[in-house]
């Protein structure tokens, strides 16, 4: 399920700056930990977390590329991914979320922002655009 | 007193029951007394009906029958002579037919009736004029007609019913012998069907269309309200709350089938619980939300330029949320259909590819679920858009739409076959 998508390949409206910080999906080998995680999901703008051959994560990914927006794709081996969604839990008490963390899981500017319900919810209400400008993810 | 003597004399052999439906005329010239006797054997609730005439002397009904087929006529005496006892006018001829328990079963009632008229009791209002009795007699004669002709109607329904019940399980037979797992659709089943053989999901199907049945109702109803409402002009504070309340009730549906989805997504995704004409339409369940908005925009006019825009930008974000959840949903396609494809197929043992399959299906759930919260989300959204007149009339349009489109559904099912060609 790991596909690269070539920078000059996409049909993108708008000039996507970031693109030099989208990788491949990457996947967590089994020395997997929630700081690897972390620090992969602080140093990009946009990117989703997600089960191996997951199909929501492919709508999330559609849907962002749509807007501009090329996210990096974390994909998590099943046998990590107690021990990653606990870390991320304990972490992003702080914020908003108080339940778990559901897969698939957006970041946005190094932290958590939800998962396809509230992508799709913010799309809808017109603010997902800002969101992503205001995390440098959008450029224009 | 006829009856009580006649019974108690008697000591009630004689067993009829007597359906309206099957009442004989009576004679014009007296005013003629019917009984009926009760089934006192049965433990079924039978159809009795009495004619009571009016008459000062006249007693009262003798019995009435009770839901458990058992009469007490000492009881009944007191009852019913206050209800009955006419106050004073020998002129006025009351008959009174009371139906007691028109429950209708299948098992077979007698058409027959014995009709015990007493002498004793005769009337004495040979005065009465003849012509309102004729009247009176006239219409219950009707009364009956109709009556028969209902049960009739019901009966044969019942009949149809029965058979339709047997076919589809006979069916659900053959197809279950015949695969691992079904997920084929009947058309036009009503029954509540399963497509697998858990009968808990045959529970939550039948539950959710009993439910659907009576959302559409209240739909048909909040319509019939908001239009109501919208040419009587009333205040804004109270239309909000019909159109909170329109908003609410798609909501519910929303959640209704977020339930019957785990039961058995295919069931959902098939549409089969909608009429004909609206699964024409459907995507992933239901409509599709930039449709939805093809349908309401032009029943808005006028709106202002800031609308016109945001109402843009929301048909957009529509566009491209659902293009993103298709994507997603052929990417589920490919997927399936590669696991069970997969592995050599001169080997008999499928069972790992079809329970790897069964796994990815489960993502259909998720599918269900978050279209419909696209729709939700569309919904508030144009809410937040619109003035609250506005969005009655939105609410009005989208349920019309849908009410258009389900008679749409009956006619077309109920045409004239084609003429075939000589």
């Amino acid at each position: 399920m790991q596909q690269a998508i070539p920078y000059k390949s996409l049909p993108l409206p708008c000039i996507d700056a970031t693109s030099h910080r989208a990788r491949s999906t990457t996947t967590l080998g089994h020395n997997g930990r929630g700081k690897d995680v972390l620090n992969i999901v602080s140093e990009n703008a946009v990117i989703v977390l997600a089960r191996k051959g997951c199909c929501m994560s492919h709508v999330v990914r559609r849907l962002l590329l749509t807007l501009g927006v090329n996210p990096a794709v974390h994909e998590i081996d099943e046998e990590n991914e107690a021990g990653i969604l606990n870390e991320l839990g304990t972490i992003c008490k702080g914020t908003e979320n108080n339940k778990m963390v559901q897969l698939p899981a957006v970041f946005i500017g190094g932290r958590l922002f939800g998962g396809l319900d509230k992508v799709m919810a913010t799309h809808i209400s017109g603010d997902l655009i800002s969101v992503l400008k205001d995390a440098g993810a959008l450029w224009l | 007193m006829l009856q009580p003597n006649l019974k108690e004399e008697e000591g009630i052999e004689a067993i009829e029951t007597w359906n309206v439906g099957e009442q004989q005329e009576l004679e014009g010239d007296e005013e003629s007394k019917l009984s009926i006797a009760l089934d006192i054997n049965s433990t079924c609730a039978k159809v009795a009906f009495f004619i009571i005439s009016k008459s000062m002397n006249s007693p009262t009904p003798q019995f009435v029958p009770s839901r458990l087929g058992i009469y007490e006529p000492i009881h009944q005496i007191g009852i019913w002579g206050e209800n009955f006892k006419s106050n004073g006018n020998p002129n006025t001829s009351t008959s009174v037919i009371v139906e007691v328990d028109n429950k209708l079963e299948n098992e077979s009632e007698t058409t027959s009736h014995e009709m015990l008229t007493a002498s004793k009791n005769y009337e004495q209002e040979a005065s009465k004029p003849i012509d309102k009795i004729q009247r009176r007699l006239a219409q219950n004669r009707e009364a009956a007609r109709k009556s028969r002709l209902r049960k009739k109607a019901y009966v044969q329904q019942l009949e149809n019913s029965r058979l339709k019940l047997i076919q589809l399980e006979q069916e659900l037979q053959r197809a279950r012998q015949q695969g691992l797992y079904m997920g084929g659709v009947l058309e036009g089943s009503h029954i509540g069907f399963s497509g697998t053989v858990n009968s808990e999901d045959s529970v939550g199907i039948a539950a959710f269309e009993m439910e659907y049945g009576r959302w559409v109702d209240v739909q048909h109803r909040q319509i019939c309200e908001l239009r109501t409402a919208l040419n009587a002009h009333i205040s804004d504070i109270e239309l909000r709350i019909l159109v909170e309340s329109g908003i609410g009730h798609y909501f519910e549906l929303f959640r209704m089938k977020s339930t019957v989805a785990k039961a058995d997504v295919f069931y959902v995704i098939s549409g089969v619980w909608k009429t004909s004409a609206e699964r024409f339409f459907s995507w992933i369940g239901g409509f599709r939300p930039s449709e939805l908005l093809k349908v309401l925009v032009p029943q808005l006019d006028p709106l202002t330029e800031q609308q016109i825009l945001e109402v843009c930008n929301l048909k957009q974000s529509c566009q491209q949320a659902e293009d993103a959840l298709s994507q997603g949903m052929e990417k589920l396609q490919e997927t399936v259909s590669s696991t069970v494809a997969g592995g050599p197929v001169d080997e008999v043992s499928y069972i790992p590819q079809v329970a790897t399959a069964m796994e990815k299906l489960e993502a259909l759930v998720s599918f269900v679920n978050q279209a419909d919260h696209l729709r939700q989300e569309t919904l508030q959204q144009m809410s937040r858009i619109l003035t609250t007149c506005q969005a009655a009339r939105g609410l009005l349009a989208l349920g019309e739409y849908f009410h258009r489109l389900r008679a749409l559904s009956t006619l077309w099912a109920t045409r004239p076959p084609e003429p075939s060609l000589p």
